[in-house]
């Protein structure tokens, strides 16, 4: 069981679990050309933590992540998230989990390029089926909390980078999920900026949300309060603390 | 998520690119616009066809010789309706009006330097009231004429001013085979009656073109090639046919009724305007097929477009179903731009087919009409056409695999 070693100052420390893997293996291919790209990962995160994924190239992170954010089975293992076994889910009651429970931001935002910013963080709430005045005040909130209140009516290629990465973390917790996942959210985006969009993901996990991250920027991993270590898709460290980061990361 | 979700997002992606819509749509527009226009210049024709019909009056009734089976065989039997046939409908039938016998041909027509090739009636003086064939100028054809096979003519109007121009016709005398003849008449302008012109026809008496031009060629009398009566009253029509049929029946022998034993046939024209009816309703269904070919070919198309959209569209897709659209969420939008997409076609298409019939209807006499019934058959069938050729690029984009749609960007 992992211990956590981060003296918990704003939060109570969380205990429930929200994310148990168990011997998952994910494998493509077969026989010489067989890549096994997950290789009997065990995993807990529990609510509230906020988790940074990272390793080398290839080592397995946005397979996981997608296993995580239910994109993806596992050809073994099992997974429960929040409580519930979804690696025997249906396919419709899986795009559900992925409405309700969670929230994604991707590198390249993602975003649809012929809806406004509003539209386009009300797309989950489509989904959901929530209609009328309380989707459209949930997207006004969302966008407000991550200070793009402003340009509520404007399409993805009117904004800058950052300013669309903003919009779709709004897009990603606009259905107040359990778990926001992001796959190198600051891919694609200077230093500065890079800051401002992991501020808002420490600012949304001081606010109760389990945030998980995979980058490979050890100034993105040390925001977070713990570190998962992958290598060849094996878990190397599973609670790794952003002080020793730098000595994992030179080795 | 419900259908008004589905709709609302399925017309920004419509409206979100224009042209590609278009061309989507374009192969519908066409198909449609065609259906609508064939359909209606086939309803044209048969409207066109049966007013010519109607014109003759209710109370006319047409003898052929032989069965319909008869004169489709390449080897006809012997005309067995004769002239005595004629007279004897005239005196014994009550329910019988006017008899007209009739003999057709066609002939060279000359008046000095003119030649022009007429069609040619021979008939008695019953044909004109019978046909409401009125004289413009000097007289049609007399029972005295007829008695004393009379070498003299009335002619059709374009046929006397081909021959005669601006001159004075009546009392001059035109050749037809080396015999001369005199007019004595010209008919009023009635125009073509079904392809034929009574404009460019001459008349003249039974017996002079019996004698003259044709000669006999019946065993058992003076043939004769249509008989066109009137009954005495409209009510009386189906009456006529009746008597006219026994009688013809006793006087040709004809003991069964089997209709191939049957050496006439009688058509009242109730009668001509079915088999008018019929044959342009197959015009009419040959052209719509014609045009739903098209319809299909429309069809086609926008599963082609549509395919190529849903490659294009491989991230939009996995994002939306990252963000928790089901296989069953994608599979309707799909199919509901496909739907909405071969609707509007179908509208856009059916105002270019009207505004066709229109056209057709202001510069030729087939006054189409713009059926209802089509309309809401070819906007039905497009929407069905979009449903059913939406199916295999909607579900494609539903089988999408997320991760490789997403990954795709
Ligand atoms: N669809 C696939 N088919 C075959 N092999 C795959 C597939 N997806 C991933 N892999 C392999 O699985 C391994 C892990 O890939 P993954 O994308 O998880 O790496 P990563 O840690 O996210 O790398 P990066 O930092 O470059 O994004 C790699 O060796 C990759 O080649
Ligand atoms: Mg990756």
């Amino acid at each position: 069981m992992l211990t956590d070693s981060q003296p918990s100052i704003d939060i109570p420390v969380p205990q429930k679990t929200i994310i148990k893997l168990e011997h998952i293996y994910k494998i493509y291919g077969a026989g010489d050309a067989e890549v096994i790209a997950l290789d009997n990962v065990n995993l807990e995160i529990n609510q509230g933590e906020y988790c940074a994924i990272m390793g080398a190239s290839g080592s397995g992170k946005s397979t996981v992540m997608n296993m995580i954010g239910c994109l993806d089975r596992p050809s073994s293992g099992q997974y429960y998230l929040d409580g519930e076994d979804v690696a025997n889910l249906s396919e419709a009651a899986l795009a559900k989990t992925r409405n309700l429970k969670i929230g994604f931001v991707f590198q390249q935002y993602h975003l649809l390029s012929q809806l406004s910013a509003i539209e386009n963080v009300m797309l989950p709430m489509v989904y959901a089926g929530i209609k009328g005045n309380e989707r459209v005040d949930r997207a006004a909130d969302a966008l407000k909390r991550v200070g793009m209140g402003h340009r509520l009516k404007n399409k993805p290629n009117e904004m800058s980078g950052g300013q669309q990465q903003r919009v779709a973390i709004a897009r990603a917790i606009v259905n107040q999920p359990v778990l926001l996942l992001a796959d190198e959210p600051t891919g694609a985006l200077d230093s500065h900026t890079t800051r401002e969009v992991i501020d808002l993901f420490t600012e949304l996990n001081q606010g109760g949300i389990t945030v998980v991250i995979v980058t490979h920027e050890l100034d993105v991993g040390r925001a977070t309060r713990r570190i998962v270590w992958f290598r060849d898709g094996q878990v190397i460290h599973n609670n790794l603390s952003p002080q020793d980061l730098s000595l994992v990361a030179a080795s | 998520m419900d259908i008004v979700e589905s709709l609302k997002m399925a017309g920004k992606t419509i409206t979100a690119n224009k042209l590609r819509s278009g061309l989507t749509m374009l192969g519908i527009i066409i198909g449609n616009a065609s259906v609508i226009a064939m359909v209606g210049v086939g309803q044209g024709a048969k409207i066109y066809a049966e007013s010519q019909f109607q014109s003759l009056g209710t109370n006319v009734l047409f003898i052929l010789p032989g069965t319909d089976n008869a004169r489709r065989n390449t080897i006809a039997p012997p005309n067995r309706l004769i002239l005595a046939d004629a007279e004897a409908i005239a005196t014994q039938v009550p329910s019988v009006d006017k008899v007209a016998p009739q003999l057709n041909g066609s002939e060279l027509a000359t008046y000095r330097n003119n030649a022009k090739r007429a069609s040619l009636i021979g008939t008695t003086p019953e044909y004109s009231p019978v046909r409401n064939a009125d004289v413009k100028q000097g007289r049609f054809i007399t029972a005295d004429d007829v008695k004393r096979n009379a070498r003299v003519v009335t002619l059709g109007s374009s046929i006397s001013k081909d021959l005669f121009g601006n001159g004075e016709a009546i009392g001059q005398q035109i050749r037809i085979r080396n015999i001369s003849f005199e007019v004595i008449g010209i008919m009023d302008e009635k125009g073509a009656f079904l392809g034929a012109n009574q404009d460019d026809t001459v008349f003249m008496p039974f017996s002079t073109m019996t004698s003259r031009i044709i000669g006999r060629t019946s065993p058992y009398g003076v043939a004769v090639q249509v008989i066109t009566l009137s009954a005495k009253d409209n009510t009386n029509v189906e009456t006529a046919k009746f008597q006219i049929t026994n009688l013809l029946r006793l006087r040709h022998r004809n003991t069964s009724s089997a209709s191939d034993e049957v050496t006439f046939t009688v058509r009242t024209q109730k009668d001509a305007l079915e088999i008018v009816g019929n044959i342009t309703n197959a015009l009419t269904l040959l052209l719509a097929a014609i045009a739903a070919i098209s319809l299909v070919v429309g069809g086609i198309g926008i599963m082609n477009i549509m395919l190529v959209s849903v490659t294009e569209r491989t991230s939009e897709i996995g994002l939306r179903k990252a963000v928790g659209a089901s296989q069953s969420d994608i599979l309707t939008q799909f199919l509901i731009e496909a739907v909405i997409l071969s609707v509007a076609g179908g509208l856009i298409g059916t105002g270019v087919g009207v505004s066709g019939i229109l056209i057709v209807g202001t510069f030729t006499p087939l006054k189409a009409g713009v059926s209802m019934g089509a309309i809401t058959l070819a906007v039905g069938v497009s929407g069905a056409i979009g449903l059913f050729f939406g199916v295999v690029p909607a579900k494609q984009a539903a089988k999408l695999d997320p991760i490789v749609a997403l990954r795709s960007a």
